[in-house]
């Protein structure tokens, strides 16, 4: 069983809330949902809308074709019509014009009683979510605005949690016991940022916002020098401020973690909207070579674990960590019916100023943290920092650089990383491959070449123009995935698992 | 006094200034407990003090040491945290972190090297040279104007504004001690010569005087717009141009 809702009207007017009582009433029921959310850079107006996927099995990813129309305005029925199968159902706006804020309610409660739920069910939801006695009457309203149901989702027994990669950043944060969180704002990572900040009393650590990402990553190498544990978070353009302080980082060797929450670009891009194309960024930003670690979540259970690796890593080796993920995994909402792994503790052990004379230095500097233009300690030095890369990838062995999903012993070979997994995973059901998710993009899993010499017709799966991890595999491997082969797509949307399916349809042999 | 040594051969032209302030540092920071001591240096001739001196420190990046030193005090309060900078360091490549700096009063103190001259590239112009300074980068003179760096702290809401000559050691030496005691940001620039680059503007302790620590804002303007950094005329005051006690960014913080 699978739904695909799509629920659309003007920015302000409270959209999520319905992806979110639907969401929550569904979770206690053991439905799972996945919830995509579009919409454009402005603040009231505009076309906003989500697309609410509902099944009974695990799902991350929404699809192209709509089983209703919720709408809280004019335009949002004729906008998505065309996507509306046949016997699809709309639920225009009209009846609910006096209820002010409290449409969105209404709307949730006229889906309600369309998937046979419970009214009691609705209006507990309700109350404990908004409480207030007009909500809970406008879910009424809403729920007897329906005369009959088109499905009857009956109780399952699946436990359900809802969370957004945002969310899972800010866990594995927490996860880590952070002290410090430093940001200036940019989508989409900001929501690391609000979600931190409304954590930080209660998990007594801090959120700072400064006034440039300059000052963010400055700020976060001294508190990492002055022994606290922080996380930066930003998105590409911020990133690339941030490039410089990433190579101080390499030659002061200072632990430091970056999230880097992509959009699509050059320049401001679409910037409310989704693409993998800063992966070349995330592998190369900052002059010089120094050692680095880029670890790629799929969903949010590997967003809580691999913050906590990122961070634990780049403690223990001093090193620069990136967490890269984009909108898509950071905005959309996913039901989880795993929780992650047990975190790693990160504990700092070196020595810290305070306790003792700790020199850090952005030149090229001898073991007292002095500058040196020696010739055998510069290549010295250079060889140490990249040494580093064998302890590293030894550790990281312990993780899942990779996974392997679908059928093991299929010569078809799908590849792909980060937030395409969940359209990926629910595309290939039934289908003859296998799909290698990469999650450490750097250092790479030893086994990765060995995956793509056994197979006989790769595909590659990624949301940017140029195939940035086809590129890498083939400067790590040999192996060109053919021009043909490489399903990109790179038009600030992400993947429809079902125009996904019939694009690796085409390809498998 | 002794232990803040270190063994490093000084790469400062001779007869430098930073000599001085070198000295002035050293005599300050001995009245600290040596441990509990953490710079932040910028790059640049001032910068090479990170070398020359035996206490914790990040050698940063230019234009960062005010956000990295934020950055330190925030991870650990405890630390008196210093920063060495340059004139093109901070008013050039970093002049936001300085304005916002006085927004936020850490309790950090920033100790300015002003020599009117980006040196150690060889002479090109800085926000505080001054007008008509010819150098290989502008052969027809420097065609702005400087501004002034003491009016901008003042603007920006800094908690400790203070000017020194580098070659008063003594003088420099008790600003800078009373500006590491200072809860909050601790401004001071010191004004000093470079014996190879801009030397028209050179000696001008002439038009120098010691003032009395001032805690009024409106003198503090008047005596922040005494010389204005563009040639040798009017007079420089030297001293405590402002104090004035408002919470830090800690304590704003609760970071304890």
């Amino acid at each position: 069983m699978r739904l695909n809702i799509l629920i659309g009207g003007k920015a302000g007017q409270g959209i999520n809330k319905i992806s979110e009582i639907i969401s929550s009433i569904l979770a206690k029921q053991g439905y799972f949902t996945f919830n995509y959310r579009d919409y454009p850079s402005l603040i009231r107006g505009g076309h906003n809308f989500n697309i609410l996927s509902i099944s009974d099995n695990w799902i991350a990813s929404h699809e192209s074709k709509l089983d209703g129309i919720l709408a809280m305005d004019e335009k949002t029925i004729p906008l998505h019509k065309p996507s509306l199968k046949t016997r699809g159902f709309t639920i225009p706006p009209t009846g609910f014009e006096n209820l002010g804020l409290n449409l969105n309610v209404a709307l949730a409660g006229a889906l309600t009683k369309l998937l046979g739920i419970d009214k009691q069910i609705l209006l507990d939801e309700v109350q404990q979510d908004l409480k207030n006695e007009e909500s809970v009457k406008a879910a009424n309203l809403g729920f007897e605005s329906q005369k009959k149901e088109i499905i009857s989702l009956k109780k399952l027994n699946n436990k359900i949690s809802i969370l957004s990669g945002s969310m899972a950043v800010a866990k594995g944060a927490t996860n880590s016991n952070i002290d410090l969180y430093i940001a200036y704002p940019m989508t989409p990572a900001t929501n690391v940022l609000h979600e931190l900040a409304a954590k930080q009393v209660e998990n007594n650590f801090k959120v700072f916002q400064a006034e440039s990402e300059i000052a963010v990553a400055n700020s976060a190498l001294g508190a990492s020098f002055a022994g606290s544990s922080v996380l930066v978070g930003t998105s590409g353009g911020g990133f690339d401020l941030m490039s410089e302080t990433l190579s101080l980082q390499g030659i002061s060797e200072i632990p430091l973690t970056v999230y880097l929450a992509s959009r699509p670009g050059p320049g401001t891009g679409v910037p409310t909207y989704t693409a993998q194309a800063d992966l070349d960024i995330a592998l190369r930003g900052g002059h010089g070579e120094f050692p680095r670690i880029v670890i790629a979540p799929g969903d949010p259970v590997e967003a809580i674990e691999t913050t906590n690796q990122a961070m634990y890593l780049a403690e223990k080796f001093s090193t620069l960590s990136i967490i890269l993920s984009d909108k898509h995994l950071a905005e959309s909402e996913f039901s989880l019916n795993k929780s992650a792994d047990k975190p790693l503790k990160v504990e700092v052990k070196r020595k810290l100023p305070g306790k003792a004379i700790v020199k850090s230095s952005s030149y090229e500097h001898d073991l007292q943290g002095n500058t040196t233009e020696s010739a055998e300690i510069t290549k010295q030095n250079a060889d140490n920092r990249i040494k580093k890369y064998d302890l590293i990838k030894k550790e990281i062995e312990k993780f899942k650089p990779i996974k392997i999903h679908g059928k093991q012993n299929s010569k078809n070979l799908i590849i792909g990383w980060g937030s395409t997994k969940g359209a990926i995973l629910d595309s290939i059901t039934g289908l003859n491959c296998k799909f290698m998710q990469v999650i450490y993009m750097k250092p790479m899993s030893k086994q990765i070449k060995q995956i793509m010499q056994q197979a006989n017709n790769i595909i590659l799966v990624e949301n940017n123009v140029t195939g940035q991890l086809g590129r890498v595999l083939r400067e790590k491997t040999g192996i060109e995935i053919p021009k043909e082969n490489r399903i990109l797509k790179y038009n600030g949307r992400p993947f429809y698992s079902d125009q996904l399916k019939l694009e690796i349809e085409k390809r498998i042999k | 006094m002794t232990n803040l040594k270190t063994t490093e051969e000084i790469t400062w032209c001779p007869g430098c200034t930073n000599f001085m302030i070198l000295e002035a540092a050293k005599k300050a920071l001995s009245k600290f407990n040596q441990k509990e001591l953490a710079m932040v240096t910028g790059i640049g001739c001032h910068a090479k003090i990170f070398d020359y001196l035996n206490i914790s420190g990040i050698y940063g990046l230019h234009g960062r040491v005010v956000p990295t030193m934020t950055g330190i005090t925030l991870g650990n309060p405890n630390l008196k945290v210093i920063g060495f900078a340059g004139d093109g360091d901070t008013y050039a490549e970093g002049m936001a972190h300085l304005i916002h700096a006085g927004r936020y009063n850490a309790n950090i103190t920033l100790i300015v090297h002003d020599n009117q001259s980006f040196s150690l590239t060889t002479g090109q112009p800085t926000p505080t040279s001054q007008q008509g300074y010819t150098s290989k980068a502008k052969p027809q003179g420097e065609e702005n104007k400087p501004f002034n760096p003491i009016k901008l702290a003042l603007a920006s809401g800094t908690t400790f504004i203070a000017r020194c000559n580098a070659k008063d050691i003594n003088h420099t030496a008790e600003i800078i001690e009373k500006a590491i005691s200072h809860p909050g940001f601790s401004f001071i620039e010191i004004i000093q010569d470079c014996l190879i680059f801009n030397k028209e503007i050179n000696d001008k302790d002439k038009l120098m005087y010691k003032i009395p620590d001032n805690k009024d804002k409106i003198k503090a303007l008047s005596l922040s717009s005494q010389w204005g950094y563009n040639n040798k005329t009017g007079k420089i005051p030297l001293g405590v141009i402002y104090q004035v006690k408002e919470p830090t960014l800690q304590e704003k913080l609760k970071i304890s």
